[in-house]
């Protein structure tokens, strides 16, 4: 199987980076394209195929809960979360009624040991 | 001016206690290491008031460090609607921001990529602190807050809190947090700004929330 692609959505790019880097210190082979507003994840989406996506929620533009509900339908099959500092019961609501993951930010080490578990087989 | 009773008040100070926990955990998680809050102390003031509240606050916590009583302060804002309104802002000494950046990005990112991220960067950390705080005050409220996305601002605690619109006579609640890195001597602050009408629907939120705790609903 080749290597897991990973899509990190998320305006800030410290965060970006932050999560980039405790992805690959655990998986220096594994893809990590990065994607700052909902639009852009959605029009990369569909040819870049990632196993997993990690979605801000508060970003300009459409947002992290529409743009995971549209990346659902383009990628039935691949593991979508919010990764989010909005900790609000709606949000952790709407991420569940929407059947993707939730996990609080910050971003630590052990947050994404989480997240990439599903691909880690 | 709207009068909060003892137990009012009390319940205020305890729910943004709760509230401040979690940015506290937030704001560990960030940089890696220990951080303390202080209980938060509210006080009704102008807005003028407010910013020389501030100015003092910052200056004390520089005595020692031989830094000069005017200097700036980074000032991170989120304007919140839904239960009530407030604006939230996160501040920090400016000399101390790429310390925190530092801690939050880890020493592999070289000095001069660090300042070109500074602003974003403190943008994200005030984003994450807030929501925190804020966040779990919309739970125990049970009812949701929709936040702005963070606006970044460097100038005096005056200007800071010009930045968040309100005007001079406003009456404002000032909630006041101090917190600490203990490993690194910074003090940072968060304070939330209310206006009346924002008080009077908070006045609302916490007698509802008195009222359930009480078992009455």
């Amino acid at each position: 199987m080749p290597n897991p692609i990973v899509l990190i959505v998320d305006d800030s790019r410290v965060s970006r980076l932050v999560t980039r880097q405790h992805i690959i210190a655990r998986h220096a082979d594994w893809t990590v394209v990065e994607a700052g507003t909902g639009e852009e994840a959605l029009a990369k989406a569909p040819e870049l195929q990632p196993q997993l996506v990690l979605l801000d929620v508060n970003m300009p533009g459409m947002g992290g809960v529409a743009a995971a509900e549209q990346m659902r339908k383009l990628l039935p099959t691949a593991h979508i979360s919010l990764l989010t500092a909005n900790v609000q019961e709606a949000t952790r609501k709407r991420a569940h009624d929407l059947g993707i993951g939730f996990m609080e930010k910050p971003v630590t080490e052990e947050r994404i040991a989480r997240l990439i578990a599903p691909l880690e087989g | 001016m709207v009068e909060l009773s003892e137990l009012e008040h009390d319940a205020l100070v305890e729910i943004f206690n709760i509230g401040v926990g979690q940015a506290a955990a937030a704001m560990s998680g960030i940089v890696g290491e220990e951080v303390t809050m202080s209980v938060p102390s509210i006080t009704f003031l102008s807005r003028m008031e407010a910013a020389q509240l501030l100015e003092d606050a910052h200056r004390r916590s520089g005595i020692g460090s031989g830094r000069d009583a005017g200097e700036r302060i980074c000032g991170v804002s989120q304007h919140y609607e839904g239960a009530f309104q407030t604006e939230a802002i996160l501040m920090f000494p400016e000399d101390k921001s790429l310390e925190i950046v530092r801690l939050m990005v880890g020493e592999s990112v070289p000095l001069a990529e660090l300042s070109e991220m500074e602003q974003e960067a403190m943008s994200e950390i005030g984003n994450i602190i807030l929501n925190s705080c804020v966040g779990t005050l919309a739970n125990i409220f049970q009812h949701e807050l929709h936040g702005s996305l963070p606006v970044y601002q460097v100038g005096s605690s005056d200007e800071i809190l010009d930045a968040t619109g309100s005007r001079a006579e406003t009456v404002v609640m000032m909630l006041h947090i101090d917190f600490i890195l203990e490993k690194h001597q910074i003090h940072g602050y968060v304070a939330f700004i209310l206006d009346v009408t924002a008080l009077h629907d908070l006045k609302d939120q916490i007698d509802r929330y008195l009222a359930r705790a009480m078992g009455q609903q």
